[in-house]
């Protein structure tokens, strides 16, 4: 089986496919969204709870799934059903346990760079002592006193809002740290290849303890805590900290999403996957000999996780097109038929506001429980074509932070699907 | 406290005004709705041009221009560069036919008379190209065309021309309040007083009281007036500009839309812009936006002589409403650029003026003439002008980029950067890294500002609210929408001015909502991708 695009939801797929017996080449044209991530894996936030609600009582991933479901009926967990995610959910988790928390089907409401909040179904391990359903007392929120690019005292306060609803309390310092000449100019991957230096860990950790106020149950620190997963930056800032220490959630250019593009990597070699760069040439299909990569290839089922505009695997350029097939696009957040847009402007398929549910970001193809692309008569396009991820339309995960759960959840599907028809 | 006129607006004319009125020992007082050059001081094509089309309806206008434009030059060198014109010579067939042999020449006979005008903006004079000249400046354009005529314009950063007046006003003792919205002409007797205001960022009320009130609030006139019980007829005039990320081309070219009206595809600074539309508008000023059926019109004339522009990448469309003066007849383009001020006595608001139409390029010679009048209706013994003399800030010297560079240990290119948008005062900003090296840290690599820009800006610059960095320094306004750049500097302007994490929330969320309605009528390719990472990437900010 082949599987086009290497981000979260491709990558899902092949590992699903893989544990089911199937022999899987991944082709990838570079790294596209998944490298962005900020290292959490939103999956369905809590629609109904309120700011106050209290976060022990918040509901499950699956739960918020099951409404937002419900209530959207193009959203893809609408369309494939919510039944499989918790499932979905374990399998990703465990194939990156190097570097994913174990899923235990409860929310994780982690802190945002920006000073928002975000909610989570997986999380990091370098985040995990960050969860502020789970952490009590006072959550310190650590800045460089070198660095501009992170604000503690903004974290601190989004952490704050949360403390009436059993969050912990909040506090910001500054460690003494990144004060060398040219320091105050480094990007976030400068920080972290930084901390991965022999002893710069440890002094960070050491810094962090002598700034902390009495009564810090976790330091939280910039998303900048090493690139290479070997270096264990993580770790060691903990131990020389001497308490729980998180990272709170990036935006891009992310060093959480580099790390997770290359856990990825790592994971598919892991486990017998074949993985080539390079572009796949149109004119293929299942059963169809295609040139990927330079080299012909013939696949009895296929997974496209080619990602929306981000990835490639939407491009508009005077009408919306999914280049490899030709599959039709369609934006459904409007309406439940879904609404045919390939030539139509991007003023109409856009609302003025700019945070509300925009059809165009959430344009993608049409498919059926089983993750098999629609044509415009709502027929599979082929009984072993599967498509998953971003590609699918119907959620933008800026508008409603699922981008992450829908990718395991189709990548999980997919490769199922596709293994099964494959063998 | 008692000012000796009022000022409503913050566009080019209001704040020319003020600068006059300052200069010439007036107490002012100036009132902006939002921020600076929100409306058509800051949306419009970025020339401090001449204006060779008005030679036709009026050749004073076109004098007045390239004076001007001259004057300008002198009072604030650093933020004017030279934009070459093509106009090339088209024709339906391979051969020119005799008539359009004709029109290029009564275009070679046209700009060989408006050459005369050159010399007051230090202008070069126009020459005549063979097809192969033109080719050679410019091989991109389409085939088949013979030759061209050229003509030489200058462009402005227009944002930073209004912030500078500005500051200037500031500097010699007016008060300028940005985001403050004039409510109500306070009138005693038949006479204009006073008006009453709100701060819409604190929600603070007040009264302020003169003898003279000038009302250039631009497109919004006629509404304010109406408020009044008075009258301010005007044509506006909706002109959309479409903005690609990178420059097509080193020279401006003229083209024809498909309606047979001029338009023009040129370089602004690290842009190529194409400009403009000028239709009617009848709408809420507040409510204007590009439309679909704009951007195609546009296109479609630029790609007429510039094919590529098809595969361009449009970063932004941006909108304006010019305030030209009212005729029932002509249509928009034989519209005259003339100005007018209004004087309301007859309406019961003795004291209230407002002013309709004007150029930017002229916006000096306009403020100049009102000034004139304010002292007159005043009874003060006129005073000499000396706007077209005093260097606005930064405008006193041309720094030398690269010596700042290495003095500051900044790149050469970022200080290119803040020596054109600072001028003389460029050593000032960068002088702050020196006391805090955090302060180098690269908030924008496409424009080049560093964080010690933003604490200048923010410290010196009348900055109120986030988004009015992006008339100051075009922080969020480039291709990447923000995407590195607006959390950062958020974060820096909060310390600043002390922001709550709340504040400095909703303040990006504003930001952010501002380049999202200029890219919304341009998502396509590449930018639609980027639309999609930002969005990824500010989710958490919320609205």
């Amino acid at each position: 089986m082949l599987v086009v695009g290497g981000g979260l939801a491709g990558a899902v797929a092949a590992l699903a496919a893989r544990a089911r017996g199937a022999t899987v080449l991944l082709v990838r044209r570079s790294p596209g969204a998944t490298a962005l991530f900020g290292g959490a894996f939103g999956v369905a936030p809590d629609l109904d709870a309120l700011p106050g609600d209290p976060l022990l009582g918040r509901r499950s991933p699956l739960e918020s799934a099951r409404r937002l479901a419900a209530r959207r009926p193009s959203h893809p967990y609408a369309v494939l059903g919510v039944h499989d995610l918790d499932e979905a959910l374990g399998f990703a988790g465990a194939q990156l346990s190097v570097l994913v928390e174990p899923a235990d089907g409860r929310p994780r409401f982690l802190a945002h760079v920006s000073g928002g909040l975000a909610e989570c179904g997986l999380c990091l391990h370098s985040q995990a002592a960050g969860d502020l359903r789970r952490v009590r007392g006072l959550a310190v929120v650590v800045g460089f006193s070198g660095h501009l690019g992170f604000d503690a005292r903004l974290v601190a306060a989004g952490v704050g809002r949360l403390t009436s609803a059993g969050g912990p309390r909040s506090a910001a310092v500054e460690a003494s740290f990144f004060t060398g000449p040219g320091d105050g100019a480094l990007r976030p991957f400068d920080l972290a290849r930084a901390l991965e230096a022999p002893g710069a860990a440890e002094a960070l950790g050491a810094a962090i303890r002598g700034v902390l106020p009495r009564g810090a149950s976790v330091a939280l620190l910039a998303p900048v805590l090493g690139i290479n997963p070997a270096a264990r930056v993580h770790a060691r800032v903990e131990a020389a900290a001497g308490l729980p220490v998180a990272e709170v959630v990036s935006d891009p250019p992310s060093v959480p999403g580099l790390r997770l593009d290359a856990t990825l990597l790592a994971r598919l070699a892991g486990a017998g996957v074949e993985v080539l760069d390079g572009e796949v040439a149109a004119g293929g299909g299942p059963g169809r000999p295609v040139i990927v990569a330079g080299e012909t290839v013939e696949a009895g089922a296929w997974v496209v996780a080619t990602g929306r505009f981000i990835g490639g695997g939407l491009v508009r350029r005077d009408r919306m097109a999914e280049p490899l097939f030709g599959l039709p696009v369609i934006a459904s957040e409007t309406g439940a038929a879904g609404l045919t847009l390939a030539g139509r402007s991007p003023v109409s398929l856009t609302f003025r506001e700019r945070t509300a549910a925009q059809p165009l970001l959430a344009a993608g193809v049409a498919v059926d429980p089983a993750c098999r692309p629609l044509d415009e008569a709502g027929e599979p396009v082929h009984a072993r074509l599967f498509v998953a991820g971003a590609l699918i339309g119907g959620h933008e995960h800026a508008a409603d932070q699922t981008g992450l759960g829908v990718a395991i959840l189709s990548g999980w599907l997919a490769g199922r699907g596709a293994a099964g028809e494959a063998t | 406290m008692k000012h000796d006129v009022i000022v409503l607006g913050g566009g080019v004319n209001g704040l020319g005004t003020a600068r006059d009125c300052a200069l010439r020992g007036l107490k002012v007082l100036l009132l902006e709705r939002g921020d600076l050059a929100a409306g058509a001081s800051g949306g419009n094509s970025g020339l401090i041009h001449g204006g060779p089309r008005y030679m036709l309806s009026g050749p004073k206008v076109t004098e007045r221009a390239c004076r001007d434009s001259g004057y300008i030059q002198r009072l604030a060198p650093h933020l004017l560069f030279r934009i070459p014109f093509l106009v090339p010579f088209t024709s339906r067939r391979e051969r020119q036919s005799l008539w359009e042999r004709a029109v290029a020449y009564a275009t070679e006979v046209f700009f060989s008379t408006y050459d005369v005008y050159q010399p007051l903006k230090r202008g070069k004079p126009s020459v005549r190209l063979t097809a192969e000249e033109l080719y050679r400046l410019e091989p991109g354009l389409r085939p088949g065309l013979h030759g061209a005529v050229t003509f030489d314009e200058w462009g402005i950063d227009a944002h930073r021309l209004c912030v500078l007046n500005a500051l200037s006003a500031k500097g010699h003792g007016a008060d300028v309040r940005t985001w403050t919205e004039a409510r109500e002409v306070l009138r005693e007797g038949g006479r204009a007083v006073g008006v009453s205001w709100v701060d819409r960022v604190t929600g603070e009320r007040g009264e302020a009281r003169a003898p003279l009130i000038f009302n250039a609030t631009g497109a919004w006139s006629p509404a304010f007036a109406r408020r009044q019980g008075a009258t301010v007829k005007m044509r506006p005039g909706k002109g959309v500009h479409l903005v690609m990320d990178r420059r097509l081309s080193d020279y401006a070219v003229v083209c024809n839309a498909v309606d047979g009206r001029m338009m023009f595809v040129y370089p602004h600074q690290r842009e190529s812009w194409i400009a403009t539309t000028d239709d009617d508008f009848y709408g809420d000023p507040d409510d204007c936006e590009a439309t679909a059926d704009e951007v195609e019109y546009l296109l479609e004339g630029a790609a007429s002589v510039f094919p590529s522009v098809r595969q361009a990448r449009l970063t932004r469309a941006f909108w304006a409403l010019r305030t030209t003066l009212h005729d029932y007849g002509p249509n928009e383009d034989a519209l005259s650029r003339e100005h007018e001020l209004i004087d309301h006595a007859a309406e019961g608001a003795a004291g209230l003026f407002s002013f309709v139409g004007g150029k930017l390029a002229s916006y000096r010679a306009q403020s100049e003439e009102v000034t004139d009048r304010i002292l007159r209706e005043l009874s003060r013994r006129p005073v000499a002008c000396q706007t077209h003399e005093e260097p606005l800030p930064g405008g006193e010297a041309v720094a030398d980029a690269a010596a700042l560079a290495a003095r500051h240990g900044v790149a050469r290119a970022v200080a290119g950067r803040v020596v054109y948008r600072h001028g003389s005062l460029a050593g000032e900003v960068l002088r702050l890294c020196d006391d805090d090296p955090r302060l180098r840290l690269l908030v924008c690599r496409e424009e080049g500002i560093l964080a010690a820009e933003v604490v200048h800006c923010v410290r010196h610059e009348l900055v109120r609210k986030l988004v009015d960095l992006r008339s100051r320094l075009k922080l969020a306004v480039g291709a990447c929408g923000g995407l590195d750049c607006a959390r950062v500097a958020a974060q820096l302007t909060a310390r600043e001015l002390g922001w709550d994490p709340e504040r400095t929330r909703r303040e990006l969320a504003e930001l952010l909502e501002a380049g999202w309605r200029e890219r919304r009528a341009v998502l396509s390719g590449a930018q639609l991708a980027q639309e999609e990472l930002l969005r990824g990437a500010h989710w958490a900010v919320g609205a």
